[in-house]
């Protein structure tokens, strides 16, 4: 078993940020083209990794300038696996993840395609993530992070942070990519939907005729959602749901 | 005889009929068909192309029945029938496959559509220590902070059984004796 995927389906710095949260302990290895590449994680951190061109299995880069190298990768296979060897391993890089993160993007024109799930615009409403606890003391942010991280609570929209700010959206943009590739933001929730449901949600509990189970069920599936001509849609009591949870409880 | 009904939906292989499998009181009535697409080949060999059908006897006059969606979009035409009378549904995820998740995205929008029916995501596969967490789920799926995402194991009887309890608990706020 393992956690698998695509750098498409899930940022590179997106699985730094799952294996600190765990914290996870084991290797995480990518394929890009003809390059092959391994990164060993102890406890949530990153301690080794190289990168090597196959066939004739030549490291192009090692230890902390291998995973910015892994950084700039937007298409690659990877898998991780849990392994706890991993934690008897020497440490050979110096950098925390986010610092290797930061000094990725600098080398990036296009930060879309670094978290090419997050689509970013001015209506885009942001808060601070709860997944950073800690993690802002070890990670030195730019001015400019710092103005767009200090806007988030009190402006969530990127549009609102850039009329605060008076900063150009697209640099705003780029900013709150910066940000959410460390954890330190995200996008908040829609917190209603845009439509409204086909049906209003209505408790009730069918009632039928029919004892066999097979025919009950029948009924219970009848296409056009109303009761049948041996059954009847009854208003659901809280007895009836305490019932239900004292028997699963039980089981 | 009186009826509940819960649905058990999820994208392609996220454990939906393994889940009603484990907290079944019957034998689940599945519809499991060989697999023809190769990429879904990879995941399983066979697949749920209707339902999963389980139940649990609540007592001589109550039963819970849960009903397994077929996880592939082109089957969509069925969850609105599936999810009609509904009290509350969970939405299954594969923990260990993040390329999974704009499907799953999808369905929830499309499930909020049929109906406002409360419900909660269950984390499956939580057993792997390489599974990712709830919180990023939660994130990723951007799923409000009101909706419970748990962690779950679909092999296993006490973790579906914490899942249909706290969705159970949801449901009960919502009524009135």
């Amino acid at each position: 078993m393992a956690l698998e995927g695509t750098l498409r389906d899930m940022s590179l710095s997106d699985l730094f940020q799952v294996f600190r949260m765990g914290p996870k302990t084991g290797t995480l290895c990518l394929a890009c083209a003809d390059l092959r590449a391994i990164v060993y994680v102890a406890a949530g951190e990153l301690i080794d990794a190289a990168v090597v061109r196959f066939p004739d299995r030549t490291v192009i880069a090692a230890h902390d300038e291998a995973v910015i190298q892994m950084l700039l990768w937007d298409d690659a296979t990877f898998v991780f696996r849990h392994d706890p060897s991993v934690l008897h391993r020497p440490v050979r890089i110096r950098h925390n993840a986010e610092h290797l993160v930061l000094e990725s993007i600098k080398r990036r024109d296009d930060l879309r395609s670094m978290l090419p799930y997050h689509h970013v615009t001015l209506d885009t409403h942001l808060q601070l993530s709860p997944l950073a606890s800690g993690r802002e003391s070890s990670v030195s942010l730019s001015m400019q992070q710092w103005r767009i991280l200090s806007q988030v609570p009190h402006h969530s929209s990127v549009r609102a942070i850039s009329k605060a700010t008076r900063m150009p959206s697209d640099q705003v943009i780029r900013l709150v990519l910066e940000l959410m590739a460390i954890g330190l933001i995200e996008i908040a929730p829609a917190l209603q939907l845009a439509k409204q449901p086909l049906h209003h949600y209505e408790m009730a509990v069918t009632e039928t005729e029919d004892r066999a189970p097979h025919l009950a069920w029948a009924a219970s599936i009848h296409a056009n959602g109303q009761a049948g001509v041996h059954e009847r849609r009854l208003p659901v009591k809280r007895s009836l749901i305490d019932a239900v949870m004292r028997r699963v409880r039980g089981l | 005889m009186q009826i509940l009904k819960i649905v058990i939906t999820g994208p392609y292989a996220a454990g939906k009929s393994q889940f009603i499998r484990t907290i079944s009181d019957i034998e689940p009535v599945s519809t499991d068909y060989a697999v023809t697409l190769d990429e879904e080949r990879a995941l399983k060999r066979e697949t749920t192309v209707a339902l999963d059908f389980g139940t649990i006897a609540i007592n001589d006059r109550l039963s819970l029945y849960l009903f397994g969606t077929p996880g592939q979009e082109r089957f969509s035409f069925m969850w609105e029938h599936l999810a009609i009378g509904a009290i509350g549904y969970v939405v299954m995820v594969d923990s260990c496959r993040p390329a999974h998740f704009p499907e799953t995205q999808r369905l929830i929008a499309r499930f909020a559509e049929i109906t406002d029916a409360p419900f909660v995501v269950a984390a499956n596969k939580q057993d792997d220590q390489a599974a990712l967490p709830p919180s990023y789920i939660r994130r990723r799926l951007g799923v409000p902070a009101e909706t419970p995402v748990l962690p779950c194991v679909a092999t296993d009887r006490a973790s579906v059984k914490q899942v249909l309890l706290t969705l159970l608990q949801l449901i009960a706020t919502q009524v009135q004796d």
